[in-house]
């Protein structure tokens, strides 16, 4: 506890002027100073003691960045004298709390209330810090302040953006399967239901048991294959810290990832995720369908890059283990020479071998521009350094095709719908 | 203490889910650099510096002992102090007090000692009329080292000074002289660029008065009713008490009485302050006043500054300008001037986009993708192996040509 004067203390000491002129002797000087640090301390020691007063935090535990939550702070005055307070409640900055600082009259034995509205404006984890209060005496000449102990987490979620892509995607969903009753049996699908034969159905799919029990002929019907497993893997190390625009590369590939975990739980599939650098973090594993969009943006919140460089046979390994065989694998790192000298290529080529590979990137758009400048000189020489760019990538991505994987790359505004529909392809084509 | 304190890079264990973790490789911008500790390393040895340089320097000031120095200072060892004769005087079984006061050198006149004034021009006429009266009380002598005409019209009416001696060197006594030569023959002084007061003064007698030591306009030494005054301070220093005679003038002069008061003026003396300063004229609450409003302002300071509570660290997370590579290849590419570097990644990108349109596979020859546009464009095979070929480039505005004309003919392509 610490007790600390108030601008009042200094005004004050103004009053004892006229004394001095009367009396201007250096012991009067002494005297006044003495009689003021004995006022200034009965003030504060009359104030009510900062660490008596009971607080509680009634705050959401979690928003979606970009929306806005209310949260209530209480205090209690639990003895008999009235409080005047100063509170600051100590969130980082971008937690967006609209006040840190709050001053009340609380009388004794009652309790108030400091509404608190968080706008967040950066994904993650936000903590109060510490929570003040201070108590001011009766004069407010000073102030005794203390600690107190009501720890405030706030978890800004991703904000989904991607998420109004979502209707259509399921629509085509669901026309795929729809459209499934006439596809071939075969790899891929499963046996869905029987109905009457219509012209145009291909004969091979008549159940001739199923038409000898009945008068007419009846075929079956297939659809795709559900309860499919999708193993997502996000590269969280340092070139997924690029920014493109107003977020990072991560912020895209979550965008990403989460509407393709939607779309996956709408057509039945099982959907894993893996946060990966130099080591696995395990992010959502083994969530039912229900909840494993929840649980992905809520452990997703307060991923961020690591300036460091992606291990990519630790990665594979941890596939390995957490991917059955055929399960579609999909990996969010961009397509650079960098990342493929970092030993993408025979991890790819091995994981090719035994699932279905998508390569999702996303490109950088500032590279169309720069390559579409033709203003002076400098400009044309960006231009060429922009189309070796481009071409590189384009070579990065032919190299990963021939071997196997699917690449998707797309900037960051198609990037989320972009896998999508490479997923539904996939779907559509019986390859899943 | 509250449990918030807890670093921000702790993994984020959602409650009732899944296992999560986040990167534990977060770089935590709240942590303490490793530049603090060594500035709290380097400032013990900053202080150690200091106290070491106090020490020395107060060891100097104590080998050297402790003298005041200036012109004419009794207790200087130096050039310009008067040590010598002071000392001299003692051993004579002079008792040689030091005044700095002119209170004291007055009392010192009133009893009856001799008065030596080392700089009566820097007097004010009260502490001159001061000097006056109470010698004339007293009746003792006053020795005035190269008096002004202000101080000698009013200690010695008799003397006014008749000019200066620039050019220093040996004097005799004159026939008339008398008993004011203190047996000295011969009086040597330094010229006007070596003294320590510029160049001496020469005195003009009248009624009554004697003079001695005379040079072509004046005399040196001058004497009018038991003043003295002499016509260079350089006979007292250390540095020129040793010239010719100088010594036996002087402590002839000095030591007549036995007694002698060496009367230097300062500025602190109380009746030098004759002019009132602004500070004068303030009320004598005003020190008091000024000191407490001092004391409320530091009081506001500390209450206006008062943080109330901690800094808050933002745990930023890292980004990167994707776009910098391709900056800085360009910035090479230019430096380096590699024009054609440039133009074949241009190029390049061109026959890519016109393959794809046409529907080449990208692998076929330049020769073929010639062909292929040939009847869609209106140039000649030429011009567009100009155009598409390695054709060396002679200058930037040619790279830049080419840029557009890459531009336009896909253009024309997609037309």
């Amino acid at each position: 506890m610490r007790i600390s004067l108030t601008p009042r203390a200094a005004l004050v000491a103004l009053l004892a002027l006229p004394v001095i002129v009367l009396w201007p002797t250096w012991w009067v000087l002494v005297i006044l100073a003495a009689l003021w640090a004995v006022v200034i301390l009965a003030d504060a020691l009359r104030a009510p003691d900062p660490r008596r007063i009971r607080v509680r935090r009634e705050a959401p535990s979690q928003v979606r960045l970009g929306n806005t939550v209310t949260g209530r702070l209480l205090l209690t005055n639990p003895t008999s004298r009235t409080a005047s307070l100063e509170v600051r409640d100590a969130w980082n900055p971008t937690a967006g709390l609209a006040a840190q600082r709050a001053a009340l009259r609380l009388p004794g034995q009652e309790r108030r209330a400091i509404p608190q509205t968080f706008t967040p404006t950066r994904r993650g984890e936000h903590r109060s810090r510490t929570l003040l209060i201070a108590s001011r005496g009766p004069l407010g000449l000073a102030r005794r302040s203390a600690q107190a102990t009501a720890p405030g987490r706030l978890l800004a979620l991703h904000p989904f953006g991607a998420r109004r892509h979502l209707p259509s995607r399921v629509q085509r969903l669901r026309e795929i399967e729809g459209l499934a009753a006439v596809h071939q049996r075969g790899q891929g699908t499963e046996f869905d239901s029987l109905r009457d034969f219509v012209d145009g159905d291909d004969v091979r799919s008549i159940d001739w048991r199923a038409t000898a029990r009945r008068r007419s002929v009846v075929v079956r019907t297939w659809r795709p294959e559900r309860d499919r497993h999708v193993l997502i893997v996000v590269d969280t190390s340092r070139s997924s810290a690029g920014r493109l625009g107003e977020a990072t590369r991560l912020d895209t590939a979550f965008d990403t990832a989460l509407l393709l975990t939607a779309l996956a739980g709408q057509a039945g599939d099982r959907v894993d995720l893996i946060c990966v650098d130099r080591i696995p973090h395990l992010s959502v594993i083994g969530s039912t369908r229900t909840t494993v969009l929840h649980d992905m943006v809520t452990a997703t919140a307060a991923v961020d890059p690591a300036l460091v460089e992606t291990d990519w046979e630790l990665a594979a390994r941890t596939i390995g283990e957490r991917a059955r065989r055929g399960a579609l694998v999909v990996l969010i790192t961009p397509v650079d020479a960098a990342v493929v000298h970092g030993g993408l290529l025979p991890v790819a080529a091995r994981l090719a071998r035994d699932h279905p590979l998508v390569v999702a990137s996303v490109a950088d758009p500032a590279l169309e521009q720069l390559a579409a400048g033709r203003g002076d000189l400098e400009a044309v020489y960006q231009a060429a350094a922009a189309e070796q760019a481009r071409g590189e990538r384009a070579g990065v991505s032919r190299a990963l095709e021939r071997v196997g994987a699917h690449v998707v790359d797309a900037p960051p505004d198609r990037a989320p719908q972009a896998l999508a529909d490479a997923y539904l392809a996939l779907k559509a084509a019986g390859r899943l | 203490m509250s449990p918030t304190s807890a670093p921000a890079a702790s993994p984020a264990a959602s409650p009732a889910t899944s296992p999560a973790a986040s990167p534990t490789t977060r770089p935590t911008p709240g942590a303490p650099s490793s530049a603090d500790p060594a500035a709290e390393r380097r400032r013990p040895l900053l202080t150690t510096l200091i106290v070491i340089a106090m020490i020395a320097a107060l060891l100097a000031s104590i080998a050297r002992g402790f003298y005041r120095d200036g012109p004419l200072e009794p207790d200087a060892p130096t050039a310009q102090g008067s040590k010598a004769v002071v000392q001299v005087l003692g051993d004579l079984g002079v008792e040689v007090d030091v005044d700095r006061h002119t209170a004291d050198a007055a009392d010192a006149l009133r009893e009856g000692r001799t008065v030596l004034v080392t700089a009566p021009d820097e007097l004010s006429a009260d502490q001159l009329t001061a000097l006056a009266e109470s010698r004339e009380a007293g009746g003792a002598r006053l020795v005035l080292v190269q008096p002004d005409f202000v101080a000698l019209s009013t200690l010695a009416p008799g003397l006014s000074p008749s000019g200066a001696l620039r050019e220093g060197g040996r004097f005799e006594p004159g026939p008339d002289c008398g008993d004011l030569a203190h047996q000295a023959q011969l009086l040597e002084l330094p010229s006007a660029d070596d003294g320590i007061r510029g160049a001496a003064t020469l005195y003009r007698t009248s009624d009554g008065a004697r003079s001695c030591f005379a040079a072509d306009s004046g005399a040196l030494v001058a004497a009018h009713d038991g003043v003295i005054a002499l016509g260079s301070a350089d006979l007292l220093t250390n540095e020129g008490i040793g010239l010719a005679d100088n010594s036996a003038l002087m402590l002839n002069l000095l030591a007549a009485d036995g007694e002698l008061s060496w009367y230097v003026p300062s500025a602190n003396d109380p009746m030098a302050a004759t002019s009132l300063t602004p500070m004068g004229y303030l009320p004598d609450w005003a020190g008091p006043l000024l000191l407490w409003v001092v004391l409320v302002a530091v009081i506001a300071l500390v209450a206006v500054g008062r943080r109330f509570g901690p800094v808050v660290v933002e745990p930023l997370p890292v980004t990167v300008r994707p776009q910098e590579l391709v900056l800085g290849r360009a910035q090479l590419l230019q430096r380096s001037g590699a024009r054609d570097d440039a133009a074949s990644a241009l190029r390049t990108a061109a026959s890519t986009r016109l393959a794809d349109r046409l529907g080449l596979r990208h692998e076929s020859s330049l020769d073929g993708l010639i062909a292929a546009l040939r009847p869609h464009v209106d140039r000649s095979e030429e011009q567009l192996h100009t155009l598409l070929g390695p054709t060396p480039l002679t200058s930037d505005q040619d790279l830049v040509r080419l840029a557009h004309e890459l531009d336009r003919l896909e253009k024309e392509i997609d037309r």
